[in-house]
């Protein structure tokens, strides 16, 4: 048998899943039509899991592409505040649900370079999946620290499980099944934060338990 | 929010109709009260030249007809956008700027699929207030008066916003890339570039080495960009300029080949590949490109003859005389009644006919072209008439050629690198030197007539001299000497007599002219500074 091409077959299946999800999310506006207000819950779940679907397809297409050198970002400056507006608007559909508070935190005028689209959506994951392990509360907050800008992800959860507090995000954790925790979100944040470059300083991240409320903290820093 | 919806125009370009239903309904939502929705970019268009829109949120992907990038292009060709109306693609691309990326006609802004109601609200008040911030600059610049840009950008600056203190020095580069004061662009470039690596700011300084001539110092930029980005199309772009200026079109064509392959729909990029390819004599890429362009180009307002009558002639170079003539058929099924088209399939089938040895056929042929080229003659394309001229040459008629030839390069006298084209045919088929005779003589009449005008200005009959310069400018429109020398005159004159306000909107209207064709910044500084100072003037004392 021929060797399986799996990278590109699977790139292909994205666009192909993507497509469907297009269709998917069509469905589900004109399903939206038929409900007065207000809409069931439900509904807004459902569009916001659709977007998370397509949030990591994009991720993998990316990733697809950067390893075929046919990807690189468009670093200019930016507004700090409108990235965490950008992040709070993407959110805004989950949050509206209720449970859940996100705060975002940062100086007024502080600015970074950066591909504002890549970093935005890479934050959207993050703060996505804190959502989904917290109890009440996410902060994002953004500080300067030396030669870098720090984006922190605090939430008041678990904490995230020894398998993802490595320090080398290169290496793709195992799928945990029992908590189907499969460390995309931070592998692809580690991978676009390494293309933001600034003389011999690179971006990366970190995990730890320290948050000030007691759950995870993910932090990325941009020079 | 800042942007009241209630008082904007609205355009919703969307073939999918729950799409366009759902964004209605935000808008709405939001106070809009005027949406108008085209399903097509046909409908857009014609939507776009009965109402004057503030807002164009225009979908990328429209199944049929158009694409956004297309509507985008026509809109501003066909000036129906207002200049400071915004534009937003919408997309479901995650890199928009670069797999979207065309040479020229960027949207206002990207909106990415999927997006919700505080996404899109967010994209459209952000584009807004920007649009509106640069709003005096974009309004110089759209009514050609580029030195007052300048002025409106430095008096932006000064007003110490961070948030649009890049995107201001960044204009600012480019205005003066635009006038050809290439010192205070690198200056610019250089001081973001010590504060901090942005790409755009390294490919700056690579077009400022550019049009300084530093053509290894350039490509040595644009390589390394590409080599840190390889999805940056712009630095492609330029790269293929700088190779095509140190006469390596080979190198030009496989850059532009990589950059065409990043971005296959940009019909402008496949247009100059065919052409590079066809000038390198490498025909399997001249074939391909031009028949990408012929269907790219089919929705497109950059559709042309030229590039059917390009097909038809590598067939033809390829031995295929039959094939070519399948392509001239094409034609002059696309283009009926358009003059440069019916010129172009009679020159074309005339070579097709002399290859395929029928006489008769290529007589006539050739009539038929003769019998064009004295109708509509000045009307159809410079290229064109090139091309006619060789052909009237290659059957015969040195006269007819020759007097093409002549007002060709009369009025194209101060275009580099169309003169070397005029030259290098003269060369391969008439002869050596004779291209450079005819230059010499136009050159002599002009700095006759320069001379006249000089000498009649020094005398002080200012009316004599302008009269001269007035008439020559109509025969060479594009010179600089002349263009330099009217504007002086017409000055000199503005000082001397009472000011009146056309007097002076005229030459500001020569001054732009000037900056379009090229004349060097450090002769049409000084002139608008005196021109402007008039103006106050004019504005103080009425």
């Amino acid at each position: 048998m021929l060797p399986i091409d799996f990278s590109a077959l699977l790139a292909s299946s994205i666009h192909d899943i993507k497509n469907s999800l297009g269709a998917l999310r069509a469905l589900l506006t004109q399903l939206e039509k038929i409900y007065i207000d207000p809409k069931p819950d439900e509904l807004k779940h459902l569009n916001f899991e659709a977007n998370r679907m397509n949030n990591i397809l994009m991720q993998l297409l990316i990733l697809y592409k950067i390893d075929l050198s046919q990807f690189s970002p468009t670093i200019d400056e930016h507004e700090v505040g409108e990235i965490l507006e950008d992040v709070s608007a993407q959110q805004s559909t989950l949050l509206s649900l209720g449970n859940i508070k996100l705060i975002t935190q940062c100086d007024n005028d502080l600015h970074c370079y950066c591909d504002s689209t890549l970093i935005g959506n890479a934050l959207c994951t993050l703060v996505n999946n804190a959502q989904r392990y917290c109890l009440t509360k996410v902060l994002l907050s953004v500080a300067k620290e030396g030669d870098y800008v720090v984006f922190c992800i605090e939430d008041d959860g678990k904490g995230y499980p020894e398998n993802l507090l490595t320090s080398d995000y290169k290496q793709l954790p195992l799928i945990d099944l029992a908590t189907g925790n499969t460390g995309l979100g931070l592998f692809f944040t580690d991978t676009i934060a390494q293309l933001h470059v600034q003389g011999d300083k690179r971006g990366f991240i970190t995990t730890d338990n320290n948050s000030q409320f007691g759950g995870a903290r993910f932090r990325l820093y941009l020079p | 929010m800042t942007i009241n919806l209630a008082s904007k125009k609205i355009l919703i370009v969307e073939d999918q109709a729950i799409m366009r239903e759902t964004i209605k309904h935000i808008m709405v939502t939001f106070g809009a009260r005027h949406i108008i929705e085209a399903e097509s970019g046909l409908n857009a268009i014609t939507a776009m030249r009965v109402d004057k829109f503030d807002i164009v949120l225009c979908d990328y992907n429209l199944l049929r007809g158009k694409n956004g990038q297309q509507v985008l292009e026509e809109a501003r060709h066909l000036k129906l956008l207002p200049i400071n109306a915004i534009f937003i693609m919408v997309t479901g691309e995650q890199n928009p700027e670069m797999v979207l990326s065309a040479i020229d006609n960027k949207p206002d802004d990207y909106l990415i699929k999927p997006f919700n109601q505080q996404q899109l609200l967010i994209r459209i008040d952000r584009c807004y207030t920007r649009k509106k911030f640069l709003r005096s600059i974009d309004n110089k610049i759209d009514s050609g008066n580029l030195y007052q840009a300048i002025e409106c950008c430095e008096e932006l600056l000064q007003l110490n916003d961070k948030k649009m203190h890049l995107p201001l020095l960044k204009l600012r580069a480019e205005l003066a890339i635009k006038v050809g004061d290439f010192k205070s662009a690198e200056a610019i470039y250089q001081g973001i570039l010590q504060e901090r690596d942005i790409p755009w700011a390294r490919c700056g300084l690579g077009v400022v080495a550019f049009f300084l001539s530093f053509y290894d110092q350039a490509i040595e930029t644009f390589q390394n960009l590409i080599k840190q980005y390889p999805v940056m199309l712009e630095a492609y772009d330029w790269l293929v300029k700088a190779y095509e200026s140190l006469g390596n079109n080979e190198s030009a064509m496989s850059s532009l080949n990589l950059a065409v392959e990043l971005s296959p729909l940009s019909i402008l990029r496949q247009k100059k590949l065919a052409l590079l390819a066809d000038k390198t004599q490498n025909l399997p890429v001249a074939k391909k490109a031009y028949m990408a362009t012929i269907k790219l180009g089919k929705n497109s307002i950059h559709r042309s003859s030229s590039d059917y009558a390009g097909l038809a002639n590598v067939y033809l170079k390829s031995n295929a005389p039959n094939e070519a003539l399948k392509i001239v058929y094409e034609l002059n099924q696309q283009f009926r009644n358009d003059p440069e088209a019916k010129l172009r399939s009679a020159l074309l089938e005339t070579r097709i006919y002399q290859a395929k040895d029928n006489k008769t056929l290529a007589q006539q042929a050739y009539g038929k072209a003769f019998k064009l080229n004295e109708e509509f003659n000045r009307q159809v394309s410079r290229e064109l008439r090139l091309e006619m001229a060789k052909t009237f040459f290659l059957n015969g008629n040195g006269e007819n050629c020759d007097e093409i030839l002549n007002d060709l390069l009369k009025t194209n006298i101060d275009d580099k690198p169309f003169i070397k084209d005029i030259e290098l045919m003269c060369d391969a088929i008439i002869g050596e030197e004779h291209a450079n005779t005819l230059i010499q003589e136009i050159k002599k009449e002009l700095v006759d007539i320069n001379n006249k005008g000089v000498s009649l200005f020094q005398e002080g009959d200012i009316q004599g001299a302008l009269a001269i310069f007035e008439q020559a400018i109509t025969k060479t429109p594009n010179n600089h000497t002349i263009n330099l020398n009217l504007i002086k005159v017409l000055i000199h004159d503005l000082k001397a007599s009472q000011l009146a306000s056309e007097k002076i909107l005229r030459t500001q209207s020569f001054i732009n002219k000037a900056i379009e064709i090229g004349v060097p910044h450090s002769q049409l500084s000084s002139l608008q500074k005196e021109l402007t100072s008039l103006k106050e003037n004019l504005s103080i004392t009425s």
